[in-house]
């Protein structure tokens, strides 16, 4: 253990700790731009030159070792001498523009040149000017400010698996940038603009928008995905400018996903409901709130009245805050409605009863970077849970063997073993697994023999659910296979949580046939059948249902729709009543994660026109239909209750309650091309799809051997369904599909109206219109 | 055989690559296009791209090493070379005024080269021969203490060994 002495005060440190980190342990600030405890060292900034007794150079703090007896100065006069000289050649290019730059008032460069600059330069001659690059809709590029720290390319290839950034040339003509022009696509990308220590890198949503210091900070989540990254939403008067990590090691360390970070554009879209609607005469007008309520208590009350509560169903968001799903389910329960329900992409709910308690993972996020034997089925966490991704990144490079089982081969970022199956086939895969794992039978596919083989010999290893297994028409099927496959090799069963508080949707009981706390109840009708009025909740049916057609179908025959919802989308057609509910930005509230953590956020702006807050709304809502018990006056009273209803839970729960017996449900071979398809990162929920720089076009993705067979040409196709749908869409060549299947972007109202996965459709060339 | 380099380049390829550990391919970069340019007298990005693929590194990286060296040519060059030194000792010492004389001379500019496809100009970094400065490399030779007159009977003297 090496004793050393910075600045005169002594201190003994584990050996191999650089001076930097001995500093940070005793408090004391070495200047620094491109150090970075997450990345690798690469000490070519200089600005950490501290000065060494005996040595003959200052040395940089960031990169040498502690060694007995060493005596550092960081402010001794050769200490000074060096700290300016390296400033004064950092700002040799570098532009005095900081006024119109928008990391000014948050710029390591700025701030350590005031704190340890000679204000006087001696250097006259021209400054350098690099070109920019365009590096794609997120991040905007002043190249001639970057001092070089190559921050974004250890980044790059270190965290984001990115390898297409480097920094070519040399001294004066070193650049950062990718030999040809392309876009840096990483759903991590914007990490890069809170890495880069001046104002090289921004962000293209924020820029000129405000200067940093006017910003209103709060402390709130990501409500986009089960990982549940802390944030800090930033906004200044009645307007979210921006979304940043806020640092939270043990879930998203320091970073947070495209996906966290640009969302909130699509706060201000030009569907946001800003008054309470009430259909008149066809068409929608606006009311008052409490005309609206008094409008939706009477829609509930007549059909219950009529038809009974069992024609009664509720539909919530999976990423409303626990107090809302409690509250929803309270007032639906409370009027006797028993379908209640959060899973608008599952159609297969026969394997309902053997659902754990809640989808756990059963671990910290911490954990799972140290499992050594994990096999993903059917999970893409890169687009879905993109933090949790990066931990599973992380224990793949540690050497954790990672094995995926998928319809379609997966963009994955880090090493595995990827097992496809064929068209239609998914059973069949886990089938086959199963019996190499009981009878050791020769593997018809090698790679699922060598599955097996690592499966057999490795100790407890991790089956990860994702949430497109269950999105599988054959769902209930697969996952009595899994659980069969789990309990032949004393394998662990953890699932990857779909949205942001799917794990409190299950716990407080926003499914069919369970309570708060999961408690079984007898068997729940089913959502979409026979149903003469809906109860919407921040649900977008016709982008987030997998059978829209089906669903739209129910929607347009109710006699009732209430949709409490931000935005309008389709529900002009189909509503009856909407109610203008605030965005996660504009309330409060809590999320439970995919480990079981319960987290807090907090409001960072007004809500827009006269939404409200949804737990105000549902508990004014049940004021109107006199339900006893529900008329909160804060959030911490219904907090208390909520809690008090769940009460204490593990957060360890086995991966299967007890599977039901589950029949094999024939498939009929329909003909034509199986639909395969996901709802990809950008396209999730309502809010993410209405963010215009994240905003991205569907297409359809064929097998090379498909598209030849069917001798399509040209860059389109057009996709019939037997429903009648028929939609035109740009193709690509992806070897990765099955043949005889299309990959299909889910999410997108226009391509959802051609049914789900394992929904048969035509392709062929567009057909031309006259 | 690729269609970029012969087997015996791509055999030498081989042998840097073996003298490092598996996980350090990247090391083997500057050998690697050293030989590429050997083959085909400079390295235009395909090639580079061809490298990388051969050794399994990312195309950038070996973009960063032929970007940073100033011994590889990105672009063609003519016959001979002239490799002229800018660094401290040599610019002290006049190398401004040499560059400055050939490219008069040559009628081009510095990384360009002649229509004869006879002569390139190029500055380079520190050559180490700062005793001996201003000087010049040219092909596997170093020329120093260079003045006008050296240049111009240099010049000259390439030219009608070219016409022989």
């Amino acid at each position: 253990m090496p004793r050393i002495e910075i600045d005169g005060q002594e201190i003994e440190v584990a050996a191999g700790t650089t001076l930097m980190e001995a500093a940070e342990q005793l408090g004391i600030y070495i200047p620094f731009f491109c150090y970075h405890p997450k990345l690798s060292v690469a000490a070519n900034c200089r600005m950490c030159l501290v000065d060494v007794e005996k040595q003959a150079k200052p040395l940089p703090a960031c990169a040498t070792p502690a060694s007995d007896g060493m005596k550092v100065s960081t402010r001794s006069k050769r200490a000074k001498m060096a700290q300016q000289g390296v400033l004064e050649f950092l700002l040799i290019n570098h532009p005095l523009d900081c006024p119109i730059c928008d990391q000014g008032g948050e710029c390591p460069l700025q701030d350590i040149t005031m704190g340890y600059a000679n204000p006087h330069s001696l250097y006259t001659e021209e400054k350098r000017v690099v070109e920019d690059k365009d590096i794609g809709p997120l991040i905007a590029t002043e190249m001639t400010r970057c001092i070089q720290c190559t921050r974004c390319v250890r980044f790059g290839t270190e965290i984001g698996g990115i390898s297409e950034l480097g920094a070519t040339g040399r001294g004066e003509k070193m650049a950062i940038g990718t030999y040809v022009a392309k876009a840096v696509r990483s759903e991590l990308s914007g990490n890069m603009i809170d890495l880069c220590p001046v104002g090289a890198l921004t962000s293209k949503p924020f820029r000129y928008k405000a200067r940093s210091w006017e910003l209103k900070h709060s402390q709130s989540l990501c409500p986009h995905c089960s990982t549940g990254c802390n944030t800090d939403v930033q906004s200044l008067g009645r307007e979210v400018l921006r979304v940043k990590p806020r640092v939270n090691e043990a879930v998203n360390e320091e970073w947070l996903c495209d996906k966290g970070r640009f969302a909130y554009a699509g706060l201000q879209a030009a569907d946001r409901v800003q008054t309470p609607l009430l259909r008149i005469n066809g068409s929608l007008q606006p009311v008052s709130w409490a005309d609206g309520l008094e409008a939706a208590a009477t829609a509930l009350q007549k059909t219950i009245g009529r038809a009974g509560p069992d024609a009664v169903a509720g539909l919530i968001s999976p990423a409303a805050s626990n107090e809302e799903l409690y509250l929803f389910q309270a007032l639906l329960r409370g009027l006797g409605v028993r379908a209640i329900e959060h899973r608008l992409r599952q159609t297969d709910f026969r394997a309902d009863p053997a659902m754990p308690l809640y989808p756990a993972l059963n671990m910290s996020l911490e954990q799972l970077e140290t499992e050594r034997n994990i096999i993903l089925c059917h999970a893409y966490p890169r687009e879905q849970q993109p933090l949790t991704n990066h931990r599973l990144r992380k224990a793949a490079l540690a050497g954790a063997q990672i094995w995926a089982l998928d319809s379609t081969q997966r963009e994955f970022n880090f090493p595995l073993r990827q097992i496809r199956a064929a068209a239609g086939a998914d059973l069949a895969v886990y089938e086959e697994l199963l019996a190499l794992l009981r009878d050791g039978t020769p593997a018809s596919n090698p790679a699922l023999g060598d599955l097996a083989d690592a499966v057999r010999a490795a100790d407890k290893p991790l089956f990860l659910l994702g949430s497109s297994l269950l999105q599988q028409p054959r769902a209930a099927e697969l996952l009595a296979v899994i659980a069969e496959i789990a309990q032949q090799t004393a394998a662990r069963v953890s699932w990857l949580a779909e949205a942001a508080n799917s794990a409190g949707a299950w716990l407080l009981g926003c499914v069919p046939g369970r309570k708060p706390g999961g408690v079984q109840v007898e068997d729940a009708p089913r959502v979409w059948e026979e149903k003469k009025a809906f109860l919407l909740y921040g649900v977008e049916p016709e982008a987030d249902a997998m059978d829209a057609p089906g669903v739209r179908a129910a929607l347009d025959a109710a006699d009732a729709v209430i949709s409490i919802s931000s935005f309008l989308g389709a529900a002009e057609s189909y509503a009856d009543i909407v109610l203008p509910l605030a965005s996660w930005a504009e309330s409060s509230g809590s999320f439970f994660n995919n480990e079981g953590r319960l987290q807090q956020y907090r409001a960072a702006v007004r809500p827009a026109g006269e939404s409200r807050p949804g737990w105000k709304i549902l508990r004014v809502l049940a004021d109107h239909l006199e339900l006893a018990g529900l008329d909160f006056d804060d959030l911490e009273a219904l907090q208390d209750t909520w809690q008090k209803q769940l009460g204490d839970f593990p957060l360890d729960v086995p991966g299967f309650r007890v599977m039901p017996e589950i029949a094999a449900r024939h498939q009929e071979d329909a003909g034509g091309l199986q639909l395969l398809g996901d709802w990809r990162i950008y396209q999730q929920d309502p809010l993410v799809r209405r963010a215009q720089p994240l905003a991205q076009e569907p297409v359809c993705r064929l097998h090379p051997d498909t598209v030849a067979e069917l001798g399509i040409g040209g860059a389109a196709v057009e996709l019939l369904a037997s429903n009648g749908a028929q939609v035109q869409i740009p193709f690509v060549l992806d070897a990765g599909i099955p043949h005889g299947a299309v990959w299909l972007d889910l999410g997108h109202p226009e391509t959802q109206a051609l049914g789900g996965v394992g929904t048969a459709l035509r392709v062929q060339m567009p057909s031309i219109r006259v | 055989m690729s269609e970029w380099l012969s087997q015996s380049s791509l055999d030498a390829i081989a042998a840097e690559r073996s003298k490092y550990p598996p996980e350090q391919a990247r090391s083997a970069l500057l050998a690697a296009l050293r030989i590429a340019q050997e083959e085909h007298g400079y390295l235009p990005e395909p090639l580079i791209e061809h490298v990388a693929a051969i050794l399994g590194v990312p195309a950038i990286q070996a973009f960063e090493v032929a970007t940073f060296y100033t011994m590889y040519d990105l672009q063609p060059v003519g016959r001979h070379q002239f490799c002229v030194c800018g660094s401290v000792s040599c610019f002290l010492n006049g190398s401004d005024e040499i560059l400055a004389h050939l490219q008069e001379r040559l009628g081009i500019g510095i990384g360009e080269t002649t229509a004869d496809g006879l002569f390139t100009i190029k500055e380079v970094e520190c050559l180490g021969a700062c005793k001996d400065a201003p000087m010049m490399q040219l092909g596997d030779r170093y020329i120093e203490d260079l003045t006008p007159q050296k240049l111009d009977d240099l010049i000259a003297q390439l030219r009608k060994e070219a016409e022989q």
